[in-house]
């Protein structure tokens, strides 16, 4: 049988390819939001797996540390790892800043970690150069998203860092590169004044008579020291002993320490489910948009091609042509240009996704579901333009 | 087929009551196999009616037709599938040839047999025959854009009579074409229809072309009215 839409399709070849360019760019812009979607979610996963933890121990009642603030002394983790089942318990502190570098800002996750502990979670896992960090002050290891190299030195509030290991896939669930530093400097980080603004504390504290009374001038300085100082970190990160299970080891931490935990799959639905669940919304509403707008397209470039050939589908119908023959001519025309979109689409996708400043992450399975999304969008498109050819006369071949 | 085509009292009414227009008011018509008719008449007079009921493209309100031993229509009745029937016993020619552009010669002329379920192949051969016949076969393979507008209809009166029909309507198939080739048209057709023995209805307002029937049907106001031994066709 002789296929009347694939002739048509080499016939008007430059039509179809340029339209199908016009649509794959749509479609490949589909299929990066949902990239977008994978990569938050990648990332996210990452996240924990990198973080080499089995229990997260927050703040009790929050949902932290990646989603809320969350604040518990940093002697907590020696509690914990007298705990049944506890095999390895390490404190850290997160923080996003920014940070000027070479004439540019980089947005990090500034990690504090216990310095010179090797397979403690927090701790970066791989590292694709240098060293881990061994000095309790002033190293840094980056993940290599944030551009810098090797003996680079950055400025992380008052103090300078240098940078002596790199590391990859270490991000926040936001996607910003990871910055690793020694435990008391980010506990320092997160909570350090400038000097105006301690010098200014310490005179509203000598002032006010509840803290400084006459007659005991130790307690002002006790108070004064409390204050530039801080004993607080976001998480305890917690590796299980084996033969144990994370629930088993993470209700006598909330029942005795009085904290909140989170096991791994916990904190995986607090990162997809909430944290980033209203970026995944807006990323669904684009690609319902993008979709409806696609459906559009095809359509009304499909209606328009059979309509720019009333009289020849008119002979058609009048030498006897069945309606299904015409039909599934324009469903090859529609799905032909939806093949064409689609290729042009995942090349455009795969070609500028490493592009995006954030993780990209297009997936197999994806790819063939939007496939299979964009010939459904297709054969919908197509039946504008079906319903218009079956309505055609074939006694308009016939003058008069 | 051995009748070719007769219709019998055709009446074709468009409305009803007051509004109804009568288009045909007993038509009688009869061309035999291998005979070239033309049907000329004035705009208005039912010419593309009685065209699109003898093409089983609408039905009449009442009358009688047949294609060879076959009843089309009987007042009341009419065959269930007058799709098959127009594909496979009646040929159409038109004032533009309305070939396929994105089909070569070869498959504008084999389209109809493919779709009825012949192998293209096959196909293909026959309409190579009928392309040798009516010396177009050097364009096989030229898309219609390429062909003149003379040979553009010759490719459609190949097409036409691929499937055999034993029927052929021709609706003004010279128009477009000027004095000589219009009647090279007609001598072709009268060289079909004497070769396959067609019966075929030609349509048309072209004084060029009107002298060449043998027998001659005048439309007015929704009746026939038959004239013949005019001329002998163009040579």
């Amino acid at each position: 049988m002789i296929s009347l839409a694939g002739r048509d399709i080499l016939h008007s070849w430059g039509k179809f390819v340029f339209t199908g360019i016009g649509l794959g760019l749509l479609i490949g812009v589909t299929l990066t939001m949902a990239g977008v979607y994978r990569g938050m979610v990648d990332d996210a996963q990452a996240m924990l797996d990198n973080s080499g933890a089995d229990l997260w121990v927050v703040q009790r009642n929050t949902l932290g540390p990646y989603a809320e603030p969350s604040s518990i002394n940093d002697d907590v983790d020696r509690s914990i790892r007298a705990m049944p089942g506890v095999a390895r318990a390490a404190n850290v502190t997160y923080l996003t800043m920014q940070i000027g570098h070479a004439g540019r800002d980089v947005r990090v996750m500034v990690v504090g970690i216990k310095a010179a502990s090797p397979g403690e979670p927090g701790q970066p896992p791989h590292l694709i150069a240098g060293r881990q960090i061994v000095r309790a002050h002033y190293e840094a290891v980056a993940d290599v998203k944030t551009g810098f190299r090797l003996g680079d030195v950055v400025q992380v509030r008052r103090n300078r860092y240098k940078v002596v290991g790199l590391t990859s896939r270490m991000v926040s669930s936001g996607g910003d590169p990871m910055l690793f530093i020694p435990l008391k400097d980010a506990q320092q980080a997160q909570f350090l004044k400038d000097s105006d603004a301690i010098v200014r504390q310490r005179a509203r504290t000598a002032r006010n008579p509840a803290l400084n009374p006459p007659g005991n001038p130790g307690m002002v300085d006790a108070v004064t020291a409390s204050q530039t100082s801080n004993p607080y970190v976001n998480a305890v990160l917690v590796q299980i002993k084996e033969g144990f299970s994370p629930d088993q080891v993470a209700e006598p931490i909330r029942r005795w320490q009085r904290l909140t935990v989170y096991t791994r799959a916990e904190m995986e639905e607090i990162l997809v489910d909430k944290l980033i669940a209203t970026s995944a919304r807006q990323i669904g509403m684009f690609l319902v948009i993008l979709s409806i707008v696609s459906a559009a397209i095809v359509a009304f470039i499909i209606y328009t091609l059979t309509m720019g050939k009333i009289r020849e589908i008119a002979v058609l119908k009048l030498i006897g042509t069945r309606n299904r023959t015409i039909s599934f001519m324009i469903l090859q025309q529609a799905l032909g240009l939806g093949l064409i979109g689609f290729v042009v689409g995942k090349i455009a996708a795969t070609a500028w996704a490493p592009i995006f400043p954030k993780y990209v992450l297009l997936l197999s399975s994806d790819s063939v579901r939007g496939f299979i999304a964009v010939m459904v969008i297709c054969a919908i498109a197509s039946l504008l333009a079906i319903r218009a050819a079956l309505r055609i006369d074939p006694a308009e071949a016939i003058g008069g | 087929m051995a009748d070719g085509i007769r219709i019998e009292n055709l009446v074709k009414t468009y409305g009803e009551g007051e509004t109804a227009v009568h288009a045909l008011q007993g038509v009688d018509m009869h061309v035999g196999p291998g005979e070239v008719v033309g049907l000329i008449g004035p705009s208005g007079s039912g010419k593309s009616t009685l065209l699109k009921c003898l093409g089983a493209v609408i039905e009449p309100t009442s009358g009688r037709m047949t294609i060879g031993e076959q009843t089309i229509y009987d007042n009341e009745w009419k065959i269930p599938d007058l799709r098959a029937l127009r594909r496979d016993r009646i040929g159409f020619i038109f004032q533009s040839p309305y070939l396929i552009p994105f089909l070569d010669v070869t498959d504008n002329v084999a389209l109809l047999p493919m779709l009825a379920g012949v192998t293209n192949a096959k196909a293909r051969a026959h309409a190579v025959e009928l392309l040798t016949a009516l010396d177009v076969a050097h364009r096989a393979k030229a898309m219609p854009s390429q062909l003149s507008g003379g040979e553009q209809q010759r490719v459609a009166i190949a097409r036409a009579l691929v499937s055999r029909p034993p029927v052929i309507l021709a609706d003004e198939p010279t128009a477009p074409l000027d004095g000589e080739r219009a009647l090279a048209v007609v001598k072709i057709l009268n060289d079909m229809a004497a070769r396959y023995q067609t019966a075929i209805i030609i349509v048309t307002h072209d004084e060029k072309i009107i002298p060449t029937f043998k027998r001659l049907y005048h439309i007015r106001d929704g009746r026939t009215h038959e004239e013949g031994g005019r001329v002998e066709p163009a040579s």
